[in-house]
């Protein structure tokens, strides 16, 4: 998981910011298998950083098990807002049939960073399946999430994602993780 | 093969060479056996003792910088009983160690260590240890810092073979004295052929405005619309070829390349590593380079899309391998370029309209590859054996091109300004060219056995 300084242990799952992440993470994948962009867009921190390096295979012990310098994603709200934008117009053929996207959303462990804001660890694997032709791809993910409490609820202000795959086998990224 | 090679060199492509077991295997034991392939840029292995391991098909390679800062292409199979001496595919170490036998080599290959040589051999009377090493890469050549390499040891020169390609590559690779950094690579696999991205990149321009709509309708990059995009010019030089835009600037390296967004202090920099004939590509002729393909399988892409909500513009090089797996499925390796003293919010931008539009998650690479796949599946059935694709764009019914070549393009090769296929009919001409020939013999190398046993 990315390195970032957090308590060593996760808040009770009884307390009710943990309950209010997680219903955060499941509503948000709901967004996302339902193709509601516009919605999932105003979850984002207007200062969202959205980020997934690429991991490599290396030696045990090894300094780099992901590339410092390069990302699947490496998005702000700018370059989000673009990639929906892109996925409503009536030319990104590439969604066109859609892909049917199941976003299983577990392991949720919550700290409390401060008043306002609870850095949250999920696990996410995503199902999807395109067309009739092709075997449907996984895609699984460790994501590490800065969310902070606002009038309107929970926001994402950033999020890290370790992608379990050097080589992923998906076609494209025409998703979100 | 001789049908199959004559139509192609018509311009007529039997849809199945896109998804058929025998065209791969001579494609493995024909193309892949000779062609100069890339694996590496040097700035991946920046410091001494950095290595990453690349393929060449199914062969494996150790590309690795050693002490005195020397690169070395090897075959990651130990000697002794053919384990992979690393199995990581990047990093730093000064030697690898056969986790089997634990025989141990050097980065520069040499057999260092050999546990219980006297006791199990006999010592050299059983196994000569001295001088011993990793196979080599059988050619080997280095250009703009990017390492190619040749299962052939009777490979054409490299530069030679490279002819007036050069000079293009130069523009996506040579834009500073100070070379280049390559990062990345995004590795992904598709199942699509792998000829295909090859052939797109070589000189599709005609799918760009249907294929990349939607990103001319996001305000994402304005280029490609259609009629905009019939004015670029397609060239074909030595072994590759390329499509350019025309830009609306007209004559003027500077204004051109500021146009695209490079700031002046990197203009003035391509100025001091380009020739004039090269400064004038993007200058007296105002043509821009976008999409290229050098054969076989590795192809650049420059484009300037807009990165900010401001509106900021901002150029980026993208360097990619279709790497095959079979006839079916391909590995994109797909890197960023950017000058190596480029400054640091220009690399930022640069980087971040490389994301946005090509590699993994990029916004043209998406539809791209929806359109390569379903070639590929649609590829594999009998019905598709009795199609010919026509691949005949800017011929006449008697073979001869509809239009002239275009004067004051100013830059070796041909070149046609519109639309056309004339550059991936010379991508099949060369591919028919190497299919046609039969693979080279390869002489088996011994190891630790005197002269005259082996």
């Amino acid at each position: 998981m990315t390195a970032l300084s957090q308590p060593t242990a996760p808040i009770d799952y009884m307390d009710p910011r943990h309950q209010r992440a997680t219903q955060f993470l499941v509503e948000e994948a709901h967004l996302l298998d339902t193709s509601q962009f516009e919605a999932w867009l105003e979850l984002l921190d207007p200062g969202i950083r959205y980020r997934m390096p690429v991991r490599v295979t290396a030696m045990k012990g090894a300094d780099e098990a992901e590339l410092s310098t390069m990302h699947h994603f490496d998005e702000d709200l700018y370059s989000l807002r673009k990639r929906v934008e892109r996925f409503q117009t009536d030319t990104a053929w590439t969604e066109d049939p859609q892909s049917r996207l199941r976003h299983h959303v577990s392991n949720v462990r919550t700290f409390v960073r401060s008043e306002d804001e609870l850095v949250v660890e999920s696990a996410v694997l995503l199902y999807r399946s395109r067309g009739d032709r092709t075997a449907p791809s996984m895609l699984s993910a460790g994501r590490t999430d800065v969310l902070v409490a606002t009038v309107d609820g929970l926001n994402l202000r950033t999020r890290d994602i370790v992608i379990d795959e050097s080589v992923l086998r998906t076609q494209n990224l025409a998703i979100f993780l | 093969m001789q049908a199959v090679t004559a139509s192609v060199r018509r311009g007529l492509i039997p849809a199945y060479v896109y998804n058929d077991a025998q065209i791969y295997e001579l494609e493995r034991d024909r193309v892949f056996s000779r062609a100069w392939t890339f694996l590496a840029h040097e700035s991946e292995i920046p410091g001494p003792d950095d290595f990453v391991v690349r393929h060449i098909l199914d062969d494996s390679f150790l590309v690795t910088r050693d002490q005195d800062r020397r690169i070395h292409v090897m075959f990651n199979m130990c000697v002794h009983r053919g384990m992979q001496v690393c199995r990581a595919e990047k990093g730093t170490a000064k030697t690898f160690r056969c986790p089997y036998h634990a025989w141990t080599f050097k980065n520069d290959g040499t057999l260092a260590g050999l546990p219980f040589h006297v006791d199990a051999y006999g010592g050299d009377e059983g196994f000569v240890k001295e001088g011993q090493a990793l196979l080599s890469a059988p050619s080997v050549a280095i250009r703009n810092g990017m390492i190619f390499a040749s299962l052939d040891p009777d490979a054409p020169d490299f530069d030679t073979w490279l002819g007036d390609f050069a000079f293009y590559l130069d523009f996506y690779t040579a834009q500073s004295p100070a070379g280049m950094e390559f990062r990345g690579p995004q590795r992904w696999r598709v199942e699509a052929n792998w000829k295909i991205g090859a052939e797109n990149f070589m000189g599709d321009s005609y799918h760009t405005p249907q294929t990349h709509a939607s990103v001319v309708d996001i305000r994402l990059f304005g280029e490609p619309k259609p009629n905009k995009r019939k004015e670029g010019v397609l060239w074909h030089a030595g072994p590759g070829g390329g499509t350019t835009y025309k830009l609306p600037t007209g004559a003027g390296f500077r204004s051109g390349l500021g146009y695209v967004g490079y700031p002046d202090m990197m203009i003035d920099r391509m100025a001091e590593v380009w020739s004039p004939a090269q400064q004038a590509l993007a200058g007296e002729s105002g043509f821009m380079p976008s999409a290229a393909t050098l054969f076989p399988n590795l192809s650049f892409v420059h484009n300037w899309p807009q990165v900010d909500a401001d509106g900021l513009i901002a150029p980026f090089i993208s360097v990619r391998l279709w790497q095959p797996i079979g006839p079916g499925e391909t590995e994109v390796h797909s890197w960023f370029a950017v000058a190596a003293d480029a400054p640091e919010d220009f690399k930022a931008a640069s980087y971040k309209a490389y994301l946005m539009c090509f590699g993994s998650s990029g916004m043209f690479e998406q539809d791209d590859v929806e359109n390569w796949v379903s070639i590929t599946t649609t590829a594999r059935g009998s019905m598709a054996r009795r199609l010919l694709l026509n691949n005949r764009m800017g011929l006449n019914h008697d073979g001869e091109p509809i239009i002239d070549q275009y004067e004051g393009f100013g830059a070796p090769g041909t070149a046609y300004q519109g639309y056309g296929e004339h550059n991936q009919r010379h991508w099949f001409s060369l591919w028919a060219d190497l299919i046609s020939q039969p693979a080279p013999e390869m002489e088996a190398i011994a190891f630790g056995v005197r002269e005259e046993q082996s």
